[in-house]
């Protein structure tokens, strides 16, 4: 069986800048992939190519269907959904307002279930149900990653890319956020692009690894293995802070 | 007191065109981040549109509805036609085009129908109501009330359907939009249209106190672009309520305060804005923005 997403020789560049540079990939059916590596490695811009949002060259098959030249829209509504970094929620608009559209946003055939997966949802964030009358911008940033994932997976996507959901959360709460996404596939029945600096964590919740550097793919492997690799965790587990250390795959 | 709320009511029946019109200007702001300078000759235009056929015999209860269908038809495509295409170059560029709008279609609307300012009977005939002391011409009550329900209507679409809901979303953030899968361009267009939407029913609530012109809708603009900039653009309810406002203030000014008059009255809303502006720049209901880092 093919994989869910296939991805080819994938090339961006903003402006006359080229950022990736031949990114191969797939991700499978309920698989969980966490793309590694330091700033600038290039893996918002690798999930921005794949939802529509840069524009990129190459190859992307998802769901056996090519998405060269699809728009970002049309992307989204064939079942690709994207947690953007900064978590893109909707500020002006009350919490409530910003799962509604989740929702309003589903395929026709999973609006049977909304109520349930509402309920779901709730009981996975209780905080997102208090503060729902609230204007999303007042959350913390915390709650609104949290409401940027609840928006998200009430769309019902069949592959999520969640861009650095850890980012500039409090320890605690980022502990949160990655028992959270552990418990995704089982809860959503879905796969997950999950790219991260923190790698040690993302590895724990994550089947594969991929680890760019520079917009290249220069290790993939099974998440326990990457996680053993005295080498990477030189290069990207923080221990070497340029990051640009190039490890051999 | 019976002449000062007699004036009161007066302004609020103008008040309430230009808080249709600052609604409609607030509409496509909060989508396409520009202002419509055209908004006026839209309303313009759908009011001689209306003139046309209620003169071809047609019934009010039809012109309406058709009005309302045609305008909203009318604004999409101008969005999808003439304002999409020049989206990316900057909000000058936006702006320059709805100038250019302004001007083009006010030429069009002079070329069919001429420059002379005709007089449209009342859609709601001549009588005139008391209640207690005050007086309501039919016109005033009826065309209130045409307004009151665009503006109601206009509110429930965007507060309580789905629609509604994508349409600010997409004015919210249209990058997060596009990753839900709603299509921005349609919504833009769709905004656009529920904005000329509006605007027709203002001109065609203005057109018989005022008299029909290609003019109708010049110091209307005017004082919809200040009422929108008074209540805060990025409040729908805010522009309305600033309509409202500056109708009031106008029409009291001019009777109250000596040396004003018909000719300086356009001169209070201004200084009250100025004021406003001071204090709140964002307008009386805009938000600053609420965004926790």
């Amino acid at each position: 069986m093919s994989a869910l997403l296939e991805v080819t020789g994938l090339t961006a560049a903003y402006g006359a800048v080229r950022v990736l540079h031949g990114i191969d990939l797939t991700v499978g059916e309920n698989e969980i992939v966490a793309v590694l590596g330091a700033n600038g490695a290039g893996k918002t811009t690798l999930l921005r190519a794949l939802s529509g949002t840069v524009k990129a060259g190459g190859g992307v098959s998802f769901a056996g269907r090519s998405l060269a030249g699809t728009s970002a829209a049309r992307i989204a509504r064939g079942g690709l959904g994207h947690v953007p970094q900064g978590r893109g929620t909707f500020t002006g608009l009350t919490v409530e307002e910003n799962i509604r559209l989740g929702i309003v946003s589903r395929p026709a055939a999973t609006k049977g279930q909304a109520d349930g997966d509402l309920d779901r949802i709730y009981g996975t964030f209780p905080v997102l149900q208090e503060m729902r009358r609230r204007p999303a911008g007042a959350l913390s940033g915390g709650q609104q990653q949290m409401l940027a994932l609840a928006r998200a997976l009430l769309a019902r996507p069949r592959l999520l890319l969640i861009d650095e959901p850890s980012l500039g959360l409090a320890p605690l709460t980022s502990a949160d956020m990655f028992s959270v996404l552990a418990r995704l596939r089982e809860e959503w029945s879905l796969s997950v692009l999950l790219a991260e600096q923190n790698a040690r964590a993302s590895l724990k919740v994550a089947d594969r690894g991929v680890v760019l550097a520079r917009g290249r793919v220069v290790a993939a492997a099974p998440a326990a293995e990457l996680a053993a690799d005295a080498g990477l965790r030189a290069a990207y587990l923080g221990e070497s802070p340029d990051g640009l250390t190039e490890v051999a795959p | 007191m019976t002449e000062f709320l007699q004036q009161t009511v007066s302004g609020l029946t103008t008040g309430l065109v230009y808080a249709a019109l600052a609604l409609a200007i607030a509409l496509v702001f909060q989508g396409t981040g520009t202002l419509n300078f055209a908004q006026g000759e839209f309303a313009t235009l759908a009011a001689f549109v209306s003139f046309a056929l209620s003169s071809a015999g047609l019934s009010w209860w039809l012109i309406v509805p058709v009005l309302v269908v045609l305008s909203f038809v009318f604004g999409a495509g101008v969005e999808r036609l003439l304002v999409r295409p020049v989206e990316g170059s900057g909000p000058l560029a936006l702006l320059t085009v709805t100038a250019a709008l302004l001007l083009g279609t006010n030429a069009v609307t002079a070329l069919i129908w001429g420059t002379d300012v005709r007089s449209m009977p009342s859609p709601f005939g001549d009588s005139v109501y008391r209640l207690g002391p005050l007086t309501f011409t039919a016109q005033a009550l009826g065309g209130g009330a045409l307004v009151v329900l665009a503006m109601l209507l206009c509110g429930l679409v965007f507060r309580f359907t789905p629609l509604g809901l994508r349409l600010r979303a997409v004015a919210d953030n249209p990058d997060s939009a596009k990753l839900l899968g709603i299509s921005t361009g349609v919504m833009l267009a769709v905004g656009w249209g529920i904005a000329a939407a509006v605007g027709a029913i203002a001109g065609l609530v203005a057109a018989p106190t005022l008299g029909l012109s290609p003019e109708l809708m010049t110091n209307p603009l005017l004082l919809a672009l200040a009422a929108a900039t008074l209540g805060g653009f990025s409040s729908r309810l805010g522009a309305v309520v600033g309509g409202l406002l500056i109708g009031v203030l106008s029409n009291l000014a001019s009777r109250y305060v000596p040396g004003i008059g018909g000719d300086l009255q356009l001169v209070v809303p201004f200084a009250v804005i100025f004021l406003v502006l001071l204090i709140r720049p964002q307008g009386l209901f805009g938000r600053a923005s609420t965004v926790r880092a």
